[in-house]
């Protein structure tokens, strides 16, 4: 495989989050990842502390210009996620542009944080920069609920609103949304949360069909830092193997996603010792310890086609 | 209506590929190298045939401070990715963030200062989780900053006085300096007595012991000197020695001195003779340091193997580099810089389990 993704993220000295989540996974499925790190901090700010030093927007430009100079300015897909800072957020727009002129093939992903549970975490100036500027360039999302709805401006309260805002999306740009987690009923109860998705994708014949999926997701009771990163950058990988099956990218990326949280719960419970809440630290990702299953991951999930 | 899977029950079970070490499983109280490991939970062992055995799980923890390129590799991104394929926990701090390496026409970025690497560790230490198994360094520019890392390593050697400080000391090659002089007194005085391992090439180890090599006897002297001031393992990693299988190859020795229990030390030498590419690669020094910190971990009282894989790797490694190189480059062209940036996870089979294709010699 010769795949070049462009990935601008956070990266930790410690811990998996924003590049450090996204880059291992791909590189163990044959991606070759070129990562700007938009900020180098000690730890995800979910610890009790936290240091470190940010890029601005000059400084990406700086490193961008660098890669273009030497005309290797070539990539196949561009990834972005967390990002606190709107002119930051603008250059990135700047950057898929441009790229796009050099690969009009390229796919961006995009993980449009903004917040959840129906609270912004980044600053509000970022909305209309995503809603006007980076989503008509995106050509995979992965919003949550909450993200969807501000995005669209329209609730989501049964699945046929989540349908509804899912076509708004496409409207606005992307082929392929997947809202990660919501807050609607699971069928199977309590203890599983309902993700959706949807694809335009184009038959033999030239037509576009919609392929729109349910996955009912087991809940684990815990807080995971860098988990919807690790998504995007999975979503990336199956969708490049399946580009025009939804459901099958997202049963693999679904799939990895238990494995890895599951290995971590697991090994958080041990070291924290029982009735003992685990840590942030103890909560890290067991990245490096689940290759095998991010190479080839058992489905545990199955995607339901709506 | 389709089914939803129950979690936890797995359709497809498909066998990976497990690499030699792990295809034999023993009881980790039964191994008498644990009591001298340097993990939490690490247990190496070897049998009578040398095939060493472990445990499923590794929970070795590697610091690493080393430049970050956005695209390539070399720094923390010749390092990285290799180490975690083994399975080692790696935290990272990037001394810079360059686009990419200084070989191409152009490069750009920032760099980080001693300040800011103070900082960083700092929030480290605060969570409590300055604790390592290992450090790795490898090129700097700045002695401020390599005065800094110094003063990280003695913390972590007091938080943990196992720990094994791996250590590449970036001076020059072929008879000149490539850094700012001001950082030699640096590595002589401060950084090599702290170091576990180094690497150094032949004129790096000439720097550093004021002695010149000439023969296979003068390069055990300078190695003695470098085991005198610090490092119990020291890598010649290549020589202007005159190969025995011809001028197709180098001679690459190492040293390495093992305190016994009574006091008493053994030395085991080896040279081992690597082939030459007619090519410069950039980042191969700082994945040979990685791969022997991961092979020492493994085979820590056996320079030989520990060395026969690594330079095993590096040769996997840029075979397939120079290859695709000379593929893309096409005939008769000489291939540029981007084009020779190491092959790095299209080896990710013969960084897990690398086929010996060398031996070295014990001296």
């Amino acid at each position: 495989m010769d795949c070049r993704v462009l990935s601008i993220q956070s990266h930790v000295v410690r811990g998996y989050v924003g590049n450090k989540s996204a880059t291992f996974p791909l590189q163990v499925l044959g991606f070759e990842v070129d990562s700007i790190n938009s900020v180098q901090f000690s730890n995800h700010t979910g610890y009790e502390h936290w240091k470190g030093q940010v890029l601005t927007a000059d400084e990406l430009h700086v490193l961008y210009e660098g890669i273009r100079l030497n005309k290797l300015n070539h990539y196949d897909y561009m990834l972005t996620g967390y990002t606190r800072d709107v002119s930051f957020l603008e250059m990135v727009v700047d950057i898929v542009e441009e790229l796009k002129g050099t690969n009009p093939s390229l796919v961006y992903v995009c993980d449009p944080v903004m917040g959840d549970n129906g609270a912004m975490y980044v600053p509000e100036a970022l909305l209309p920069v995503y809603k006007e500027k980076v989503v008509p360039v995106a050509d995979i999302i992965t919003p949550n609920q909450f993200e969807a709805e501000l995005l669209t401006g329209r609730k989501i309260s049964t699945e046929k609103d989540a349908v509804e805002a899912m076509d708004l999306l496409h409207e606005m740009g992307p082929d392929t949304v997947v809202i990660t987690s919501s807050d609607l009923l699971s069928s199977l109860g309590d203890q599983y949360l309902v993700a959706l998705g949807s694809q335009i994708t184009v038959k033999a014949d030239g037509t576009k069909e919609k392929q729109r999926i349910r996955m009912d997701i087991p809940r684990v009771d815990a807080v995971f830092v860098g988990t919807g990163d690790l998504f995007a950058a999975m979503l990336l990988a199956w969708t490049h193997h399946h580009p025009n099956n939804l459901k099958a990218a997202c049963e693999k990326t679904v799939s990895v996603m238990q494995h890895v949280i599951k290995r971590t719960i697991t090994y958080a419970k041990e070291v924290a010792g029982p009735d003992c809440r685990p840590s942030p630290a103890q909560l890290e990702l067991r990245m490096v310890q689940s290759k095998g299953d991010i190479e080839d991951p058992a489905i545990t999930v199955e995607a339901v086609l709506l | 209506m389709l089914h939803v899977l129950q979690f936890g029950a797995w359709l497809l079970k498909l066998p990976s590929r497990i690499p030699v070490w792990k295809q034999q499983q023993t009881e980790p109280a039964a191994c008498p190298r644990a009591a001298g490991s340097r993990c939490s939970s690490h247990a190496a062992c070897a049998d009578s045939t040398d095939n060493f055995v472990r445990e499923t799980e590794m929970e070795c923890r590697v610091l690493s401070i080393q430049s970050h390129v956005v695209r390539g590799y070399v720094g923390n991104k010749s390092a990285s990715f290799p180490l975690q394929v083994m399975g080692f926990e790696v935290d990272s701090i990037n001394s810079v963030q360059f686009s990419n390496h200084t070989g191409y026409a152009h490069w750009k970025g920032q760099v980080l200062t001693a300040d800011e690497l103070h900082v960083l560790y700092e929030g480290i230490k605060l969570n409590n989780v300055n604790h390592y198994d290992y450090v790795l360094t490898g090129y700097t520019r700045d002695t401020s900053f390599l005065e800094m890392v110094v003063d990280i390593v003695q913390e972590l050697k007091r938080a943990n006085p196992n720990l094994v400080y791996v250590c590449d000391p970036v001076l020059g090659d072929h008879g000149s300096m490539y850094v700012p002089q001001n950082l030699y007194p640096v590595y002589k005085d401060k950084v090599v007595p702290v170091a576990d391992i180094i690497t150094p090439n032949q004129f790096e180890a000439e720097l550093l012991t004021g002695k010149n090599i000439s023969t296979e006897k003068d390069a055990v002297e300078v190695m003695d000197l470098l085991h005198n001031m610090g490092p119990d393992t020291v890598v010649i990693t290549s020589s202007d020695l005159p190969p025995r299988l011809g001028d197709r190859f180098l001679v690459s020795l190492g040293s390495q001195r093992i305190v016994m229990p009574d006091g008493t030390s053994t030395t085991q030498r080896i040279r081992i003779e690597v082939p030459k590419v007619d090519a410069v690669f950039v980042g191969t020094g700082d994945l040979f340091a990685a791969m022997l910190l991961a092979w020492t971990h493994h085979y820590p009282t056996d320079l030989k193997t520990a060395c026969e894989k690594t330079f095993s790797v590096m040769h996997h490694v840029i075979q397939r580099t120079i290859s695709y190189a000379h593929e893309m480059a096409g005939p008769g062209r000489r291939p540029s810089p981007a084009q020779l940036e190491l092959r790095m996870v299209q080896s990710k089979a013969d960084i897990e389990d690398p086929a010996i294709v060398m031996e070295a010699t014990v001296l």
